[in-house]
């Protein structure tokens, strides 16, 4: 394994005195060399988890569970406070031109990167891998378009060569051309040996191209189902993943009722059953059911 | 004024269709040696354009700004009940009968209109003739010359030291605000603020030159004495401080301010999330991204340094047209008024187009419609 | 924390203008009583604060110099806020040219030094009440404008603007019922915020030579005394009024702060998950 999440739960504490779950008892592994796509709606807590990977949870956060990384030095736990943020684990943001220091060239940003990890890279090497010109990088962030600020910041991902990249809504504002080729500079990251958990809300990119190995399918701060990408969109085995997939274009448009759930002091139980009171896999006390190389929750059996 | 938008408000990279956004180097651009696209190269030039654009739109706007404001100056002259008659006769105000001063104020023009008396002056100002000084008796360039010399030396000092306070203290304050050194500093800002500098003057002349004796109180030199550098240094330590001191506040706030929001925006955890640690953050994102916001602020508290200057050049006594346009205030000397008063004007405009210009050198967001 | 904040500052400032109210009554000297005998005597028992250098009783002298400071003051805060109003509604309401011509020449009023106007004016003016307020109000209307402009532009989008307008009122009503009621606690607090300022302008001018007549002190004209006094080794004289103009000016300065808290209502926080 090159990342594992184990049993990870956050809480962020609000000034008004409740609570978001942010995520609950989420367990994950992201086998080096693979994709494993993190899907769910907007809002499900998903993004949390890019975050908890970088160790950059919010102030005042509370979290249990861990998170470890492993690198050919051996694991590391990333809440321990060793560096190994772009070492061993690098992160491709969602917004990619703001998370760059707007009054600095991206080729400064990129050097900088290369010193500070001593990685034997260059920026404009960089800058051809993820395919880009490599005067681009000589622009300021904001006059850099969506798709190339994008490729700026996978290639600042990996100056380190880390083991473990996360890619959090890589393509929310890209259009179909750019999204395959992100996608696909993703899928070449992986196959160059990289464990890369792709967080992302666009299901039907995933299914168009195809780049996802594994899914796991996140619904209000927990996990609904994982398994093979493949066979989870043929044959999905839990009732909201069958939602999801029901709602793209491409399998006939049957949109969900309703909206998600605000994260907000969140019952201990799954919610599920408020969107679609008919199921059976949801509305009492729940558990993640194993099943070879796959897993849904469904009702715990009473003992 | 140049706005700054500080990352809230940047163009969203890549909404919907990436081809031709204004300002940005298309994403499926043909690279450059095929010629069509915008290149980096262009992009910059258009700036530099934009740029000198700016710069023209704000000299023509000072135009109209100079001309309203010595034109009011002029009229407002002419119906204040001052008589003019009192400064040039001074004691021989009272014994002079009514029918002399009728022809002594034909002969000075004092019984024009006040646009005649404008326009003469403007055409004079051109022509290079600035007038007589009456309360300094000398001509009004050369009371120009003799003093500004001295204001240039006591305002560029207390700016330097004013900048470089600012800077460093509001940067530390920031970088860990809500710790004792940001409280302590703040709670002085704001003691600070609410002072006029002429009392700090008081304050500093009482203290430091009357009951401890370190500094002199007054003026540029001892006695009569010929100006020294070991002697104008001396002099000049008390009335720089004190100006310094008075302008401090709203930059080192300024300079906090921007260094605590700085804190909190995307590229800082961009920056975490690529391994760098945390002093070269601070010295290279949140310090150069914090510059041109504070040099925004130098220029917008320019007229305040102006007005410092005026008060300290009077409570000591120092030789500077600062000081001078109080002088030629209480006297109504119009000559030298209205020139130092115009030239204040303009020189406080050009100011602050230069630190505009800075801004939108150092800051590529910021916009040049100001 | 706010609300705090304004409960010590306004206790302050009424300590202060009680004071300045309830000493000159009660003390029963009269403060233009000259008296050289007396003259530069340092605090004691009959001279809380000493005498200046005509032998007026400070104690009592500094009173009235709150008195006319601040009366002042507010008379330059009232006047500039009026015209801060009725500039930022024009602004805001017309919209296009106007407003853009209207906030060029606020940009301008900006840029000049405002007390080097107020110098001008009053130098030219000199001894004049009206001539004082309009210096300080004719260059501070700039930052009241801005404030209420900006209320204004959010109120046109509010949905009973519309229904004022469906409902067959004029714009002209609309303007005078709707919009500039609504922008009230912003001009309160905007006179409130120009006081300090107001303060602070008047006591320059008056420092400087160009306030009002000596039988009418305002703290400037007292500090301006002692400037003269301090050489003689008279410090009270310049302790007390100094001291005394310190905390007005942050006492009310800090209850304008706190009233802006309180009365702008805080913005909710984001979270992105």
């Amino acid at each position: 394994m090159s990342l594992r999440v184990e049993n990870l739960t956050v809480r962020l504490p609000l000034p008004n005195g409740s609570v978001v779950h942010a995520a609950s008892d989420v367990s994950l592994d992201v086998p080096r060399g693979t994709i494993t796509a993190l899907v769910g709606e907007s809002g499900c807590g998903k993004s949390i988890l890019a975050s908890a990977v970088m160790d950059q949870l919010p102030a005042g956060a509370r979290r249990s569970g861990s998170i470890t990384v492993t690198t050919p030095q051996g694991a590391l736990d990333v809440f321990a406070g060793e560096p190994f943020r772009g070492l061993h684990a690098a992160l491709v943001p969602q917004s990619a031109a703001t998370h760059l220091t707007p009054v600095r060239t991206a080729r400064s940003q990129l050097d900088e990167t290369i010193t500070t990890l001593g990685s034997p890279r260059t920026s404009d090497e960089l800058a051809v891998r993820v395919g880009l010109d490599p005067s681009a990088l000589d622009c300021y962030p904001h006059e850099l378009s969506g798709g190339m600020a994008q490729r700026v910041a996978v290639a600042g991902a990996l100056a380190g060569d880390p083991s473990v990249i996360v890619a959090d809504e890589p393509t929310a504002s890209l259009d179909r051309a750019l999204t395959d080729r992100v996608l696909g500079l993703l899928r070449e990251c992986a196959d160059d040996g990289a464990a890369v958990l792709l967080i992302t809300h666009d299901l039907a990119s995933l299914v168009r191209t195809g780049v996802a190995d594994r899914l796991a399918v996140m619904y209000a701060s927990r996990l609904m189902e994982t398994g093979p990408a493949a066979e989870v969109f043929d044959d999905p085995w839990h009732d909201y993943t069958r939602d999801l997939l029901g709602a793209l274009p491409s399998r006939g448009l049957h949109p969900l009722p309703g909206s998600p759930p605000q994260l907000t002091d969140l019952p201990d139980d799954c919610v599920y059953f408020l969107r679609r009171p008919e199921t059976r896999q949801s509305g009492g006390p729940t558990a993640l059911v194993q099943v070879g190389d796959r897993s849904y929750r469904t009702l715990r059996e009473v003992a | 004024m140049t706005t700054v938008q500080a990352g809230r408000e940047e163009r969203p990279a890549g909404t919907g269709q990436d081809a031709g956004q204004a300002g940005t180097v298309p994403d499926d651009a043909p690279r450059p040696s095929e010629g069509q696209a915008p290149s980096v190269q262009d992009l910059r030039r258009g700036r530099h354009r934009d740029i000198w654009a700016m710069v023209g739109r704000r000299l023509l706007f000072i135009v109209p700004v100079t001309a309203a404001v010595s034109a009011g100056l002029f009229a407002a002259a002419k119906y204040s009940p001052f008589d003019p008659l009192v400064g040039y006769l001074g004691t021989r105000y009272m014994t002079t009968s009514d029918a002399d001063k009728a022809i002594i104020s034909e002969q000075l023009g004092f019984d024009r209109p006040w646009y005649s008396t404008y326009w003469g002056w403007v055409q004079d100002l051109f022509g290079g003739d600035l007038g007589l000084s009456r309360s300094f008796n000398q001509p009004v360039a050369q009371v120009i010359g003799e003093r500004l010399p001295w204001t240039l030396l006591l305002a560029g000092t207390a700016l330097a030291l004013a900048v470089v306070v600012a800077l460093v203290l509001g940067i530390a304050a920031g970088v860990r605000s809500g710790g004792i050194l940001d409280r302590g500093v703040t709670a002085l800002c704001v003691v600070v603020q609410g002072l006029p500098p002429f009392v700090m003057s008081l304050a500093a002349i009482a203290v430091f030159a009357l009951a401890l004796g370190w500094l002199p109180a007054a003026g540029l030199t001892d006695g009569g004495a010929d100006p020294t550098v070991g002697g104008v240094l001396r002099h000049l330590v008390l009335p720089v401080v004190v100006l310094a001191i008075s302008q401090v506040p709203w930059l080192l706030l300024a300079v906090r301010e921007s260094v605590v929001t700085s804190k909190g925006e995307d590229f800082v955890a961009g920056a975490v999330s690529r391994g760098i640690p945390t002093p070269t953050i601070t010295r290279r994102h949140i310090v150069p991204t914090s510059l041109a916001p504070f040099v925004n602020i130098v220029g917008v508290r320019l007229p305040e340094l102006v007005v410092g200057a005026v008060l300290v050049e009077e409570v000591f006594s120092w030789p500077g047209v600062a000081g001078a346009i109080v002088t030629s205030a209480r006297d109504l000397d119009m000559a030298l008024l209205a020139f130092l008063t115009i030239g204040t004007t303009v020189v406080v405009m050009v100011g602050s187009l230069l630190a505009d210009v800075v801004v939108a050198l150092m800051d590529p967001r910021v916009s040049t419609d100001g | 924390m706010a609300r705090r904040n304004l409960v010590i500052a306004g206790s302050v400032l009424a300590v202060v203008v009680l004071y300045a109210v309830l000493v000159p009554w009660l003390a029963g000297v009269d403060d233009r009583v000259t008296d050289f005998a007396q003259a530069r005597q340092a605090p004691s028992a009959d001279h809380l604060f000493g005498t200046d250098s005509a032998g007026r009783d400070l104690f009592v002298r500094i009173a009235s110099g709150i008195r006319t400071s601040l009366v002042v003051a507010l008379l330059c805060a009232l006047l500039a806020t009026v015209i801060g109003v009725v500039v930022g509604t024009a602004a805001g309401f017309w919209g296009g040219w106007p407003d853009r011509i209207i906030m060029r020449s606020t940009d301008a009023v900006n840029a000049l030094p405002h007390l080097l106007l107020g110098i001008v004016i009053v130098a030219m003016f000199r001894g004049s009440l009206l001539a004082i307020v309009l210096s300080i109000a004719l260059t501070h209307w700039t930052q009241v404008a801005r404030i209420i402009r900006s209320e204004i532009l959010s109120l046109r989008q509010r949905p009973y603007i519309d229904a004022a307008v469906l409902a067959g009122a004029s714009r002209r009503q609309v303007a005078v019922r709707h919009l500039v009621p609504a922008t009230a606690p912003q001009a309160m607090i905007a006179v409130v915020l120009l006081l300090p300022h107001a303060v602070w302008h008047e006591s320059t001018l008056s420092f400087l030579g160009f306030g009002l007549p000596p039988h009418e002190p305002s703290l400037g004209t007292l500090l301006e005394e002692a400037r003269s006094s301090l050489l003689l080794g008279g410090w009270w004289t310049l302790v007390f009024p100094a001291a005394v103009l310190v905390i007005v000016t942050l006492a009310v300065a800090f209850a304008g702060q706190a009233l802006r808290k309180v009365i702008t209502p805080p913005q909710p926080s984001e979270l992105r998950l």
